[in-house]
Formats: structure tokens, sequence, C-alpha cells
């Protein structure tokens, strides 16, 4: 479990680290998915410019109701109280909880993740059920990409090899809004078998707006569709929050079967959890 | 007595000053790493080293064509079935991972860049990967069967049979390091430096594979990072490193890292089990059958025949007057099954104590209560059972009953009964499981060589044959030695894991150190002394009988004047013991119980409580004990929850990420552990330690499974195998 040979460059500068990109590189950031690929060799990148040097990407910042979050924001940010505010702040403090252990959420990234695309990111589904926008640079220019066009497949995504993810933005979610985030795993180590996020607004008794994001129930991320239209305009209940989770399992999901997981089980889990997700989300 | 004797190797390791064979530094050391197959069964065309060898620091690349002379594993000769197994596949390629080629390099990043370019050539065959499967084509290694085969008409006249099929899952021993030989020649020796569980066994093998004399060859355990059984033998890497080293005449090494390990280190389990279990009306056993089909791995060798342990410990605690159990060992297209902690015992408590739940469900009996009227009452030691082993000792019942009410049995059972009324809540289920098991080894392996020596500074130095790999040996027989010879621990040091110390040994596996070695060292101890008191009374022209020892000095009884061993030694000359311990086997006991929580929704199985009650005899230092109890009862926590190797359909193991696929438990998996124990010592040596440590692997299992089983009230056993992942229990429950 070595790396293959490759070479090594620490850019100062977003400009420099773009070069680099055009020239070949892969990104290292956080690492922790990188560097275990490389050791298992099945990623062999010639040059690896390590943008950790680069200032400015570890940026945090709030605006105009958008959360704008670096490509140096590392997972642990998003476990400290008010580092996000109102009910984004607690979906992903909740939803980081499940990335891995305490030593890759210190090294790991956000936006690391989103470039990396796994399947079962929490991350990644959390991105597409908030409509987030993802920023790329290279030697052509910036470009943003809404994350529902962003995720391509596993590992896949609409970023050309020579963009650097630079960072990602999310509309903030208004105070009337109830979030939760659950996950179904075999360890605390293991990836997401299923993970749920959402963000269920609710005027009046009714629910006025649903996203609902789903990791690992297909060869991306996805949002639920089915599910959302299952509860949007109708009030919360055990039996609503039921067949919206049903909706989810028949309709949004496409799971591929895994060791100790086959289709059957994994679409089960999924109209659970996400019925689950809802009623925790309800806003009391 | 000490409840802790002061530890001596924490320091050392917790401060990163161990020395692991990974750590040690050898000039001009080679790196070997293998190109492996990435097929499981196939025929080898072609394999093609030539572009391994252009890649710079890569020192040399071999196939098995290249090296004709290259020994293959040795011959096995168990059972009807052999085949050679080469050190570098020849012709046929048996089970996945196996080494096609090696590569030496400067160093390990250099000899996997010249692995990655070696290219190979293979038809594939079908591959087969359970035993089931395999003995339909008639690979069986071996058969063997122990009690006698049992009428029908008891199982026709008895008022309840259960019957059930369990399989006990493939599972890896996993040790933090993996397997590690350093080959170092010089002169006409070749020192082997390796994490090794027998060092003069290995040495005896290599001597005779690269056809040299014994005492040419040393082999030295430096620290070594867990084993579990999976470091006890000779391997096929270990051949061809040695055998490089000493062609080439230059250091030669292999650390096996963990995706090699995953691949290709021996497994532990691979049984297909079917059992009968008779019962009268009044619970008492009447009969009990075992039918085991073992995956013994892809080549003859000496695990073949550990199913065997399976069958000699089928009667478990119980007074069953009869038991019958048949073992087919059959050849796979896996890696070889070798012993893992536990080794066969486990594979004979789970069908067992599985099948006592579903009997106490049908006879509507409380588990606790069943098991209590059929265990063996202590004054029926030595008890002999119907498949030949002879129990030495055991209170039984009293394990028991300390495990319940360490458990509250009552106040969980009553727990239950409230969340049965309440719909919203979510089930609990309590688990029993009561065990024997065998530590010392078998016939031919029940000694080891232990020896004490009185040096002129005072000092005591206590050697012998078993070689730690994580069991607290420095520490616990130099205390040993010293409280028999009435001196300061710190006075006494330990040399073990070094051929060219020691005059023989056997090694530590078995749970055989503290019962054989350990009582072996507290005779030589005893030895030592008598030796001083024969040698003071001639100084002092006296009858023996009017010398005594106390305080690690020999005094006359009547009179002050003492002398203490280093003054006896200056007068009298060298003062060394050397023996040849032997003992017989021993029968460790407990019962284990769980409390878990189901999520029948997901499957999910969240453990609330595990309680472990060990009899080990007389515990040495109850710490370390303690240390080996938790540590195997998470083991078994793992082989009951999230161990496994699942196959793909080529037969290749889908383990590719690592501990990302093969899920150990670890510390966000924990449950509230609580030990206990009873010490029942045995009879068989005056120091009274049975084996302690492969407890929890052998109980745990089928606690948790019964907890499961109970939480769901299922009928049906077979409907839990193991492991119990969420998808397995989701659909038990439904």
């Amino acid at each position: 479990m070595k790396p293959a040979a490759f070479d090594y460059l620490a850019p100062h500068t977003v400009a420099e680290a773009v070069d680099a990109l055009g020239a070949g590189a892969q990104v290292l950031a956080g690492g922790q998915s990188l560097l275990l690929e490389m050791h298992l060799q099945r990623a062999r990148p010639a040059v690896v410019a390590d943008i950790n040097h680069v200032p400015g990407l570890d940026a945090l910042t709030v605006a105009d109701g958008t959360l704008t979050v670096g490509a140096l924001v590392r997972h642990r940010t998003f476990g400290s109280p008010g580092a996000v505010p109102g009910p984004l702040g607690d979906l992903f403090g909740r939803a980081v909880g499940y990335i891995a252990h305490p030593p890759i959420r210190a090294r790991g990234t956000m936006v690391g993740s989103l470039a990396w695309a796994h399947p079962a990111s929490e991350w990644c589904a959390l991105a597409v059920a908030l409509d987030a926008v993802v920023e790329v640079r290279s030697t052509r220019g910036t470009r943003e990409i809404p994350a529902g066009d962003y995720f391509r497949g596993p590992f896949q995504t609409a970023r050309e090899p020579d963009e650097l993810l630079t960072a990602v933005r999310y509309p903030l979610l208004g105070p009337d809004t109830g979030v939760a985030f659950t996950e179904h795993r075999r360890t605390g180590f293991s990836f997401a078998q299923v993970a749920v996020g959402a963000a269920l607004t609710v005027r009046d008794g009714v629910i006025a707006g649903a996203r609902i994001g789903l990791a690992n129930c297909a060869d991306r991320p996805l949002r639920a569709h089915a599910a959302e239209r299952a509860v949007v305009g109708a009030g919360p209940s055990p039996l609503l929050f039921a067949a919206a989770g049903e909706a989810a399992a028949a309709h949004d999901a496409a799971p591929v079967p895994e060791p100790y997981a086959d289709v059957d089980y994994r679409r089960h889990v999924i109209a659970v959890l996400v019925a689950r997700t809802l009623r925790e989300a309800t806003p009391v | 007595m000490v409840d802790r004797w002061l530890r001596r190797e924490d320091e050392r390791l917790l401060t990163g000053a161990g020395r692991f064979v990974a750590d040690l530094r050898v000039d001009g050391c080679l790196d070997a790493v293998f190109a492996r197959s990435e097929v499981a069964h196939g025929v080898l065309r072609e394999v093609d080293c030539s572009a391994a060898r252009e890649v710079p620091g890569v020192a040399g690349a071999w196939s098995a064509a290249d090296l004709p002379g290259l020994p293959p594993m040795p011959d096995a000769r168990e059972g009807a079935a052999t085949r050679e197994w080469p050190s570098l596949v020849r012709d046929r390629v048996r089970y996945p991972g196996e080494a096609l080629a090696v590569v030496l390099g400067d160093d390990r990043y250099r000899a996997e860049d010249g692995a990655a370019r070696v290219r190979s050539r293979i038809d594939p065959l079908p591959a087969v990967v359970t035993a089931q499967e395999a003995a339909g084509l008639g690979h069986v290694a071996l058969r063997g069967e122990a009690g006698r085969p049992i009428d029908d008409e008891v199982w026709e006249q008895a008022a309840v049979v259960v019957e059930s099929s369990y399989r006990q899952q493939l599972l890896m021993p996993s040790p933090m390091e993996c397997r590690t030989i350093l080959c170092v020649p010089g002169g006409d020796r070749l020192t082997v430096w390796s994490g090794h569980q027998a060092p003069h066994r290995l040495r005896s093998e290599l001597a005779r594979l690269l056809d040299r004399p014994e005492e040419s060859v040393r082999v030295v355990v430096p620290d070594t990072g867990g084993a579990f059984g999976s470091k006890s033998a000779v391997f096929p890497e270990f051949i061809t490193v040695a055998w490089l080293a000493v062609r080439l005449g230059r250091p030669v090494r292999w650390i096996e890292d963990r995706r090699e390990s995953l691949l290709v280190a021996t497994r532990g389990r691979g049984q297909d089990q079917h059992v009968r279990l008779a019962a009268d009306a009044d619970g008492r056993l009447l009969a009990y059958e075992l039918t085991v089909e073992a995956d013994v791995g892809a080549y003859p060798h000496l695990g073949v025949a550990f199913p065997m342990q399976t069958a000699w410990m089928a009667t478990g605690p119980y007074t069953t007057p009869q038991v019958h159990a048949t073992v087919r060992s059959v050849l796979t297209n896996t890696m070889v099954t070798y012993p893992y902690r536990g080794a066969g015992r486990p594979e004979a408590t789970s069908p067992l104590e599985r099948t006592m739940d579903v009997l106490a469900t049908r006879l509507h009996l409380d588990p606790a209560e069943l098991r209590r009227r059929n265990l063996i009452p202590p004054e029926r030691f030595p008890y002999r059972t119907p498949t030949g082993r002879t129990y030495d000792s055991g209170d039984h019942v009293a394990a028991l009953d300390l495990a319940l009410r360490t458990l509250d049995y009552d106040g969980w059972r009553a727990e239950q009964a409230r969340r049965r009324a309440d719909p919203a809540a979510p089930p609990v289920g309590i688990g029993l499981s009561c065990y024997v098991e065998r530590s010392g080894g078998e016939k031919g392996s029940l000694h080891d060589y232990v020896g004490v020596e009185a040096g002129e500074d005072g000092g005591v130095v206590a050697r012998c044959g078993a070689a730690s790999s994580g069991q607290s040996h420095a520490t616990v027989f130099p205390a040993l030695v010293a409280e028999t010879l009435g001196v300061e621990p710190a006075r006494v040091r330990l040399i073990e894991g070094d051929t060219d110390e020691l005059p023989g040994g056997v090694g530590s596996f078995g749970s055989r150190s503290a019962q054989i070695d350990g009582a072996g060292l507290q005779h030589a101890a005893t030895l030592l002394i008598e030796e001083a008191r024969e040698r003071a009374a001639r100084l002092w022209d006296l009858p023996v009988e009017e010398t005594a020892w106390s305080d690690g000095a020999v005094h006359p009884v009547r009179g002050t004047a003492a002398m203490g061993l280093s003054e006896l030694v200056k007068r009298t000359g060298p003062l060394r013991i050397d023996e040849r311990y032997e003992a017989d086997m021993a029968f460790p006991f407990g019962t284990h119980a769980a409390v878990v929580e189901v999520d029948p929704d997901l499957g999910a199985v969240r453990v609330l409580r595990l309680v472990a009650v060990d009899d080990c005899g007389r515990a040495l230092d109850p710490a370390v004990v303690r240390g080996q109890a938790f540590g195997s009862v998470v083991q078994g926590l793992g082989q009951a929850l999230y161990e496994g190797v699942p196959f793909g359909d080529d037969g290749v193991p889908l383990l590719g990420d690592g501990l990302l696929d093969y899920l150990l438990p670890t510390y966000a998996e924990i449950p509230p552990i609580e030990l206990g124990e009873t010490r029942t010592p045995t009879p068989r040596t005056p120091l009274g330690a049975k084996g302690a440590g492969e407890s929890g692997c052998i109980g745990t299992p089928p606690a948790i499974v019964n907890a499961v089983a109970d939480a769901l009230r299922l009928d049906h056993p077979e409907r839990l195998q193991m492991p119990l992942t969420p998808d397995v229990v989701w659909r038990a429950a439904a």
C-alpha cells in the first residue's frame, strides 16, 4: 500500500493552483480520500497540488442570505455551534457527526467531499437538497454549477479536470424551517448504507416547503423530489411521512446491491429513514 | 497475592520505543513484495517479470519458473488428499491473492512499483468458496468423528428434538501488526526476525526447507503486535524470502500490509453445521449430534485437522449422555483456514448454545433454568465426555449464577416484560451462553522448556519457550518466579522468543503459556530452591531438612545466618535449572450474557450490556487476565455482528477497501462490558492456572445471537446466521 511515484507542488495562490491543474495535477486538500486511493494505487496522479498553503480558501462567510464555504474549510468546523447561522447550521451540525472519525473530520474538507463525489457522502446529499452552487476556476475563468447539474455518477462530476473547486454556496434556511439528518450504517467507522437529510418549512400547520437529500441511494446524491411532492401542501402526520418514505424508496431512489445490503433491504431502509427524518424535522 | 503486578512493557510500548520487525534497520536490506493473482482459481499460463526488473530500485523479480529450487510448503500429510503447495504458483492458482512472483526492491515503494509491472496470464476456472459445494465435488481432505452414533429410537422417543443448521462464518484474525519476517544471512548462519508465536517450530521448518542444520538458523521474536493464531506457521512468503536471502547473501524482509493480509492471511472458523438435540419433557438432555462441513482452504495443511477440536468439544458443559460429532474437512478456493482465537471451541459452543435456547422455548422453560438442569455438577469431575475429553475441574452452576447476578437477569426479564406490553418500546432480548473450552494444547504440545538461573549479581533469569505477541509475559512470568523465590520482582528478568538463548521451546498458542510455561516456571523455581538448600546444607554440613528457604535466601532451621542467592552462587558456582515441563490439558469455562435492543424496522442491533464470567483457575495477574477477557469479548462481538468475508461470483473476497469493508468493532461499537471471575484451579498443575484469553471469542457470540432471537421472539434459529448485519436481522424479524 504505497503510492506510485508522484511530484508534489505547493501553490501559494489560486492562480498557481489553477495553473498546476491545467498541467494535469490532482488537488490535495484534506487528503482523506485521495491519499487512500493513492496508497491503493487506484489513483496514480503524476502531480499532486497541495492547496493547503493558498490563503483565503479557508474562509467561511455569510452575506446576503448566502453561506459561502471555501475549499479548505474542514468538516469539523460545522460541529462548532454557531459556525453557520440558523437551521442551516443546525442541519450541518447534525450531519457532520456521521462523517468518519474525529481525526478525519479535522483534516477533511466539505468542498473536498463535493469534489470527490462519493455516492454515500453526507455533504453531497445536502448540497443537492439545498440547491447549493459550486464555484470552479480554471485558466479559462470562473463558472458556477448548480449542485443538481454537478453530480454525474459515482466520483463523477461536471467539473473539468483543469478546474479547481474553490467554494460552495448555500442559501440560508428561514427560521420557520425544521431540519433533521439520519444515517444508517453498520459501524461508526462505516460509510452510510443510507443517509437522509431534510429541511421542512411549516406554515399554519401546512408543509410549505420540503428539501430532502438522499445519500447512497443511487449512483449519485439525490434530491427526493417524489417524496417532497408527497408532503408539500399537507399537514405533517406519521401517515404522510410514511407515504413520503415509500415514494422516496419507490420513485426517487435507485439503489445498487452491496455486500450485506441488497436492493430490497436498501429500499426498505430508505422508506424508514425518510419517514423518521421528516418526523424529526417537523418544527414544533 | 497482589491484584496487579508492576507492568514492564507499557512504558516502552506507549512511548513508541517498542521494536517490531518493521522497526529493525539492517544495512542493505531489500523489501519483498509479491505480485498476486487477481483470480481465485485458474491455470497459470505465463508470468513475465521483465518489466518489473527495469524499474529503478528493483533488485530482482522472479516467478516460480525462474526459481526451480524454491522449496514448496512443508508436506502436511493430512488425510487422503495430497496436493503440493508451492511457495510461488507453478501452474495452478488455487486461492485469490496466491503469489505469482516476488519482487525485491531497495524499499517497499520501489518493490511495489516493480510488482505492479509483473504481467501474468491466467485462464480462470470456476471457484468454489463453500464447504458444501466443494464436498459435492469430492474435495474431502479429512473425515473424523468423536463419540458414537446415536440410535434412531433415541430421537424417536425423545419428548423434544430440535434440529437446526448454522454457519460459522470465515473470520480474519486481524492483528494490528500483520505478518513479518526479516532474514539476515551472515557467515554460515541465517538470523530470522519474525513476529511469531512459535520460534522454535519456525526454525526447524526453515532449516529443513533450506536444507541446513537447525543450529545454523536463529529465530528471534521481537515485539509482536498480536497474533490470535495467525502467526504460528510457516507461510509461502516466508519460504520465498528466506530462500532468496540465502541465495543472494543479502538481508531480505517481508512486511505484510493490511490489503495483503485481508487477501492472503490465514482465516478462522468457516464451518457449516447441522445439529440435533433431544431432551425429555423436563428438559434433561438425552442426545446431541453435530455434523460439521469445514472449509479448510485451498491446500491440505496443518489446519485440516483443526475442526476435530470442534468435534471433541461438542459435548459442551452438559451431562448429555450421548453425543456424536462428525467432521468433513473440505478443500475450497479460499486461503487456508487456520486457528483463530478460540480455534474450534467457538464452533463447538455456538451451535449448542443457540440450540439450547430454542429447546428452552419449545419446553416453555427459562433458558437459565434449562442450563442449570444440565450443567455438569462439581462432584462429577474429572468428567469424561462422550466425545472423548476428560474435563479437569469446574463449577459451572456457580459461573452461571454469578453471570445472572452480575447482569441483573431478573431485572432485565422484568424490563423485557414491560416493553413487550408497550407497542412503542423497542424490544430487548437477553441471551445466555455457557461454555467450556480446552487450554494447553493437544498431545504432543503439552510441554515446554522452562528454566531459572541465579546470577552472582543477585539477579535471576527466567527462560521459557513461550513467545509473547502482547500477553504481558515480561510482567507476569518474572513476577511469578519472584513470588515463588520470595525475591523482589525487579530482580527477575525474562528471556523468551530467541532460539539462541533457549535450549528448546514450543511457543504460545492454544491458551498454553500461563498454564504450561507458568506452571513450569513455578516448578523450575521450586527446583532451584531445592538445589540451593542442598548446596547450603553441604556448605554448612547440615542435613537438608535442617535448612529452610524464605525471602529469597536459604538459612539453617535453627539460627539466624541466611545466605542469599548471590552469595550462594559465588561460593558454589553457577546455579541454573533447565527443565522440560509437561502437564495435561485443562478446561476453562464460564457463562456469558448479553442484553440487546433491536430496531426491527432497520434490523439494527444495539448491545446494551455484556457480561462475561470466566473461570481460568488461578489468574496469575488478574489485571492481565481481565485485559485478555475484554479484548476477546470484543472479538466475539465482531463475529456476532460485524465480521465476515463476502465473496464475489468470481470467488474473490469483496474486501478491496480494507478495513472499510471488513468491519472490526472499534470504540464506537464497544458496549458496557462487565467481567466476573470464578476460580476453580486445575488440579493438573501445582500452579492451578488454566488458559485465559480465548473466552470471549467462545462465549460471547452465541450470547448475542440468543439475545437477538429473544428480542424478536424467533422460533426459527436458522434465520439468524452470523454476522447479524441489519439486513439479516430485518429479514429474520419480518
